[in-house]
């Protein structure tokens, strides 16, 4: 019981600070599902990658707040993610995530901090010429750090770097509101930080991410992601990541996304598939 | 693992050429105002649109000192210009229109979700609404905050 509260402790806490920041505004201004949903690292994304979009449907008038859960099962291990994020004035974008990462085998547990800020810079994602264009940054630190430092990682916290340009096209792809985003990150995360940052075998350090999506109905969204990892530890090989995915949008404020995730190869175990559910409320 | 990353790989390739095609214009291009229903259709959709608009307190107050029946003859003439029907539109240019008003972003969204429900009731599919809207996306920056 006190390990839960412990766990949930800072997510609840930033939760409810940022219900008090944005309690007296209705942030619903942009069009439903323009927000996009969670990331894994709790910026307003997709799933495995973040995109330019910011959190909640917050105009320039605005400010919206969304928390969410996520969780992961894949062949040999889990990962559970509960975080939030609050977007002002669609502009700035603050997010924090705890990620549980648990080893099916054994029942160990890898425990990470996520804090991410992201400036939409210029562009607008529906209107005008110019994409929507955001830059971000990640601070990530391993509550566990023994699992890392034992596969060889350098450092137990690391900061990830991105710059996000997101298109969405309303009579698009088959007459149906499609969207596509682009992601280059510097990163020396191993796994997402899971199993720390940097390593023996120091891989290049600028990956690319990719996402599409389209709305088959105002209410549904499908598409695809892929992202690049580096691979920085000899001992473990990292693939790259990939997901096809469906979001449904009942309403402006909550959001399921399925999605099937192919992770490749991770800590050895090979060939680490599975599925993936997450949840989001938005204010 | 190398069904995997092949998998990807042809995700990714498979996702950009759709896109691709898509962009440089490949698709058939109905007329937009016969493919909408023509005169009739947007008599529908003006008509659903006004009550939609009646019914939302986020936009509602922007319409105050509107005629209805001019703002209803309008839009039909200016919907049936935009979707290449046989009409003039005899009305103000949308910057007269709207300066001064200083519509915000939200309520130009609002205002996008009412022509959507509007468009709904009067059963346009959504392939056809969503060519009607992209024409009409173009025209925001002439529309907000002025």
């Amino acid at each position: 019981m006190i390990n839960i509260v412990k766990r949930y402790l800072p997510t609840t806490l930033f939760l409810a600070s940022s219900l008090l920041i944005s309690f007296a505004t209705h942030a619903d201004g942009r069009i439903k599902g323009t927000g996009g949903v969670s990331s894994v690292s709790g910026a307003g994304g997709g799933g495995l990658i973040p995109w330019a979009t910011l959190t909640s449907l917050a105009t320039e008038e605005q400010r919206g707040l969304t928390g969410f859960a996520t969780y992961i099962d894949l062949n040999d291990f889990t990962l559970d993610v509960l975080g939030g994020a609050v977007n002002f004035n669609d502009r700035v974008e603050i997010s924090y995530a705890r990620q549980n990462f648990t080893i099916k085998a054994n029942d160990a547990e890898i425990t990470q901090d996520k804090f991410g800020l992201k400036v939409r810079v210029a562009g607008d994602l529906l209107y005008g010429k110019m994409p929507q264009l955001a830059l971000g940054i990640e601070r990530n630190r391993l509550r566990d750090p023994d699992i890392a430092r034992a596969v060889g990682a350098k450092d137990d916290n690391g900061t990830d770097l991105y710059l996000s340009a997101a298109r969405a096209w309303i009579d698009g792809v088959f007459h149906r509101t499609s969207m596509l985003n682009i992601n280059l990150r510097y990163s020396q995360a191993n796994q997402y930080g899971l199993l720390g940052y940097g390593g023996d075998d120091q891989d290049i350090r600028l990956q690319v991410e990719i996402a599409a999506a389209m709305f088959l109905t105002r209410s549904i969204a499908f598409g695809a992601e892929y992202r690049q990892k580096p691979d920085n530890l000899s001992a473990l090989q990292e693939d790259k990541a990939a997901d096809v995915f469906v979001a449904w949008f009942p309403n402006k404020h909550i959001s399921v996304t399925g999605a099937y995730v192919m992770l490749g190869k991770i800590a050895g175990a090979q060939q680490q598939n599975g599925f993936y559910l997450s949840i989001q409320g938005a204010l | 693992m190398l069904t995997k990353c092949s998998f990807s790989n042809n995700l990714l390739a498979f996702t950009l050429t759709l896109f691709l095609t898509n962009c440089s214009g490949i698709r058939s291009q109905e007329n937009l105002y016969e493919a909408l229903g023509g005169e009739v259709a947007l008599e529908r959709i003006a008509d659903n649109f006004i009550l939609e608009i009646a019914n939302d307190d986020r936009v509602i107050g922007y319409f105050e000192d509107t005629n209805v029946e001019r703002f209803r003859q309008f839009f039909i003439e200016h919907m049936c210009m935009l979707t290449d029907g046989p009409c003039e539109y005899t009305g103000d240019t949308l910057v007269d229109t709207h300066v001064g008003m200083n519509i915000t972003e939200a309520a130009f969204n609002a205002i996008v979700e009412d022509l959507m429900a509007a468009m709904n009731k009067a059963d346009i599919v959504i392939g056809t609404q969503n060519r009607l809207l992209a024409r009409m996306a173009e025209l925001r920056e002439q529309i907000i905050q002025m």
